[in-house]
């Protein structure tokens, strides 16, 4: 651990982070990630699975006294899902991998009747149904790698393990930047970078709902995973022209357009070290360390981006970070106040829906 | 009348060989089809020049069969004139405005009285000029037959309503007058009138269109209105007409015309059952999709059960209707069942139909959550609110009276915490009211979804203040006291599901249950609308 550490960036340099191995996945997860990655979401897949409706009811009870089993074990234990957050994920499980065309609806399978030899077509095998629910419980592996997607925004993402399943704090960093680009119109055409992109969401979402024709996102990532399920969202949303993904670490990529930025988005790993090891089983055991783990008090990456923000925004840009919550967000305005006096204007810090101070915005000046 | 003889027998004694042509074609020509006729101000000109009465050319011709005409052409004629009538409404949309004299009608009458008439009542071309000009006058005021028999008429006649079956006229009549009559009772004939007219000056106004919003309501609630009305003034008129087809074919012993009106009164009669219903979903936002929420009462995981068969209900009832359903917010019970839920109802009609089940739900049962089989009886809460929809919106929900948090949140929450929970509950500050949405897939959604039942609720609130005296609106859960019970569901001792407002019951609780539930409502919407008639 701590020789990663050492490796990481420094302030002030343009330091290459450690690529995202699989051996570098698999040592930060406790159990590493099945070798049987699903190539696409779930609910993407063909419909090629015969099955029958009293098949998929069983499964369907049995998952359901599964899901009943953990009552809210999970919950006291590290904060994890109970019991009805799980059957509403198996209801969309159900959703996901039922084909409705032949009219055969989620409701028919929880409110068992008579036709129960009525033929129903599946995205994925009955027998891969009991193992995707075995790995969402007993290995507490999340249910966004388990369908394959995560629903964020108004978007469905493609997600698997090595991308970081984008939260829905997040959300808000679309809104953020459209109300910038709401005060300054300038802003709507220019070339704007999410760095750190993972599954892309932000730069798809800031590019669908912000800017305008003329605008361009740059997506950044270190990750192959990252990029290669990033492109393919950038893909299913036709985004190619308007998105482009580069491979680096954060501003690396981008020195073609140092000083031209006009927004800079980032949701950086912002996981103090220590934390790491205490978190929720689905995050910890499963999702990428890197994308978490950000130094040792969680503020590495946020001060490198800070930097980054001071020589690549335009004047007029903007930028707005995600933060670990109340002590990020003032460390970084403390911050930005002494090392970047009058650089920066119109610094705040906007809370999430669950009143956490979660992001730092400004302009450059 | 005897039937078979009539095509041989013509007891007007004017049967004639001498068919003349030339006044057939000028027959023919007064008929032109609506496309050619010019709009409104034409009946005048109809009047002055081309009417039998006023010594033009088409007239002088007509005075002479006066004497000589033969009268098979001219009943020939005559039903070619009337049965091209029963299309008119929808082929000219002139001809039902209100003011507009229907110059099809003078024609006919007139025609009608000159051939088969006017000798016979012993008066002179001018005297039934007169009576002519006077009929077209009031034609536009109120419809009535040739020797003016008007629908109140009809009513008051109280002619016996037989069966279906029977082939009596009179019958047909009097229960298609009587649909029109509750059709334009429901409808709020008179209220509605004073709306249109006053919709209409609106829409004249020169500066209608400085506020395109305001003014596409005012023009679409003027649009739909008329449209009502013209449908009920169509059918009134075609009513009418058949009875004067009846009458002239009974005088002319015609049992072939007679017969075709007689089936042409049973279509009436069968098809003014569906119009009947419709006007019972008249309302102004009947045909907005809706919200529909249950809460359940005290009593435990009894009545959270209790409330979650309602809800089901409400789902299968709508899935039966072929409406969309989505749940937008469901807050389950520790045990079973729901403490409350909200689903979304989309289709047409859907809050006219739902609005009849707002109130309190009541069960009596065996409750499989008891375990000494005891007898109990639990209660669930239903509102309905209709879901107004881009430019219907009565308030404007303004953002910083907002406040959104997130639901069930805990603990340091974004990277730390993985979850598909993301519930938003938004708080309109300034109303207190609040709108939960926690069972889309994104937070975004949540909090679109979750916007969607505010904005219904407040128009709700907005709707309920502007009708404060006004019984109309339909209550929300808050407003709903447990008292008011509509319908008791009984599952033991004996099984019967009853409504307490108009009585209607059922003895099988399963089917109803299942979503069968159209009887009561429609029973309920039927005697409510008929109810606040008669009360006024």
């Amino acid at each position: 651990m701590q020789l990663v550490h050492n490796l990481r960036f420094t302030p002030f340099t343009f330091c290459r982070r450690l690529s995202a191995t699989p051996s570098l996945a698999a040592r930060c997860c406790s159990s590493p990630p099945s070798p049987t990655i699903a190539a696409k979401p779930l609910f993407l897949r063909p419909p090629h699975h015969p099955s029958t409706l009293s098949d998929l009811r069983q499964w369907y009870s049995w998952a359901y006294l599964l899901s009943t089993s953990v009552g809210s074990s999970f919950l006291l234990s590290d904060g994890g899902p109970d019991s009805s957050l799980l059957l509403r994920e198996l209801r969309w499980l159900l959703e996901d991998v039922l084909d409705t065309s032949s009219g055969i609806h989620p409701h028919l399978v929880t409110h068992p009747d008579d036709d129960s030899h009525r033929k129903v077509w599946l995205r994925a095998e009955i027998g891969d149904l009991y193992r995707l629910w075995r790995q969402r419980i007993e290995e507490r592996k999340p249910f966004q790698y388990v369908v394959g997607c995560e629903h964020w925004r108004d978007l469905v993402l493609w997600v698997r393990e090595g991308v970081l399943i984008p939260r829905p704090e997040t959300e808000m960093i679309v809104d953020l930047a459209r109300d910038a680009v709401g005060k300054n119109p300038f802003l709507r055409d220019g070339l704007w970078a999410d760095l750190g992109t993972g599954s892309g969401a932000i730069a798809i979402g800031v590019s669908r709902l912000v800017l305008g024709d003329g605008g361009k996102v740059f997506a950044t990532d270190l990750s192959p995973v990252a990029l290669e399920v990033a492109s393919y969202n950038v893909c299913r949303y036709g985004l190619e022209d308007a998105i482009e993904l580069r491979k680096g670490s954060w501003f690396e990529p981008l020195r073609d357009v140092q000083g031209k930025l006009a927004g800079v988005v980032s949701n950086p790993p912002y996981i103090p070290t220590d934390d790491m090891l205490g978190l929720q089983a689905e995050v910890g055991r499963h999702e990428p360390g890197l994308a978490l783990d950000g130094g040792v008090d969680g503020t590495d990456d946020l001060l490198h981006l800070c930097h980054g923000a001071s020589s690549f925004l335009q004047p007029g840009g903007f930028f707005a970070f995600e933060t670990n919550g109340e002590k990020h967000c003032q460390f970084l305005m403390e911050y930005l106040a002494r090392e970047f006096k009058g650089s920066f204007r119109s610094v705040d810090v906007v809370s999430d829906f669950s009143g956490i101070p979660r992001f730092v915005i400004g302009f450059r000046c | 009348m005897s039937r078979g003889t009539s095509d041989r027998a013509w007891p007007g004694g004017i049967f004639s060989a001498r068919t003349e042509m030339p006044f057939a074609l000028s027959r023919q020509a007064t008929l032109r089809t609506p496309s050619e006729q010019s709009p409104p101000t034409h009946h005048r000109t109809y009047n002055e020049e081309s009417n039998p009465f006023t010594g033009s050319k088409d007239g002088r011709r007509l005075q002479i069969p006066e004497e000589t005409m033969p009268i098979s052409f001219l009943r020939r004629s005559l039903r070619k004139a009337l049965s091209f009538l029963h299309w008119s409404p929808s082929r000219f949309p002139y001809s039902n405005r209100p003011g507009f004299p229907r110059q099809k009608d003078v024609f006919l009458t007139t025609g009608y009285r000159c051939s088969f008439h006017s000798g016979a009542q012993g008066g002179s071309f001018s005297e039934n000029w007169r009576r002519l000009c006077s009929y077209s006058s009031r034609a536009a005021a109120e419809p009535s037959t040739s020797d003016g028999l008007t629908l109140e008429g009809i009513i008051s006649n109280q002619w016996t309503i037989l069966d279906e079956g029977e082939s009596d006229w009179r019958s047909h009549v009097a229960a298609i007058a009587q649909s029109i009559g509750l059709i334009k009772r429901r409808l709020k004939w008179k209220e509605m009138l004073v709306r249109l007219n006053l919709l209409s000056a609106q829409l004249d106004r020169p500066d209608i269109w400085d506020d395109p919003m305001h003014a596409g309501k005012i023009s679409r609630e003027y649009g739909s209105l008329m449209a009502k009305m013209k449908e009920v003034v169509a059918w009134e008129r075609q009513l009418l007409e058949h009875i004067d087809m009846i009458k002239l074919a009974r005088e002319e012993n015609d049992s072939e015309l007679e017969s075709e009106s007689l089936k042409a009164l049973l279509d009436m009669r069968r098809s003014s059952k569906d119009k009947e219903l419709e006007a019972l979903l008249s309302g102004q936002h009947d045909l907005c999709p809706c919200f529909i929420e249950v809460q359940a009462g005290a009593g435990g995981t009894e009545s959270m059960d209790w409330a979650s068969m309602v809800m089901q209900m409400y789902r299968m009832w709508a899935q039966r209707r072929g409406y969309g359903v989505t749940v937008v917010d469901e807050m389950p019970g520790e045990i079973a069942g729901i403490k409350r839920a909200t689903i979304k109802v989309d289709g047409e009609y859907a809050f006219g139909y739902a609005k009849a089940e707002v109130g309190v739900h009541r069960l009596v049962r065996i409750s499989p959550f008891d375990s000494n089989k005891r007898r109990h009886t639990s209660f669930a809460a239903v509102a309905v609110i209709p879901i107004l929809g881009d430019g219907f919106s009565h308030v404007q929900i303004n953002e910083s009276d907002l406040r959104i948090e997130r639901f069930r949140a805990g603990g340091a929450g974004g990277q730390h915490v993985n979850t598909t929970e993301s519930a938003v509950r938004i708080i309109h500050i300034p109303t207190g009211i609040t709108a939960t949405c926690q069972n889309e897939r994104s937070q975004h959604q949540n909090k679109a979804s979750a916007m969607a039942v505010l904005q219904s609720r407040l128009d709700q609130l907005e709707m309920a203040r502007q009708a404060q005296m006004n019984a109309q609106h339909t209550q929300s859960l808050t407003e709903i006291s447990w008292g008011n019970q509509i319908r008791t569901y009984v599952l033991h001792p004996y099984r019967m599901v009853k409504d307490l407002r108009t009585n209607y019951e059922v003895s099988d609780p399963d089917s109803v249950l299942e979503g069968d539930l159209d009887g009561f409502i429609l029973s309920y919407l039927s005697t409510s609308l008929d109810k606040d008639e008669e009360d006024k």
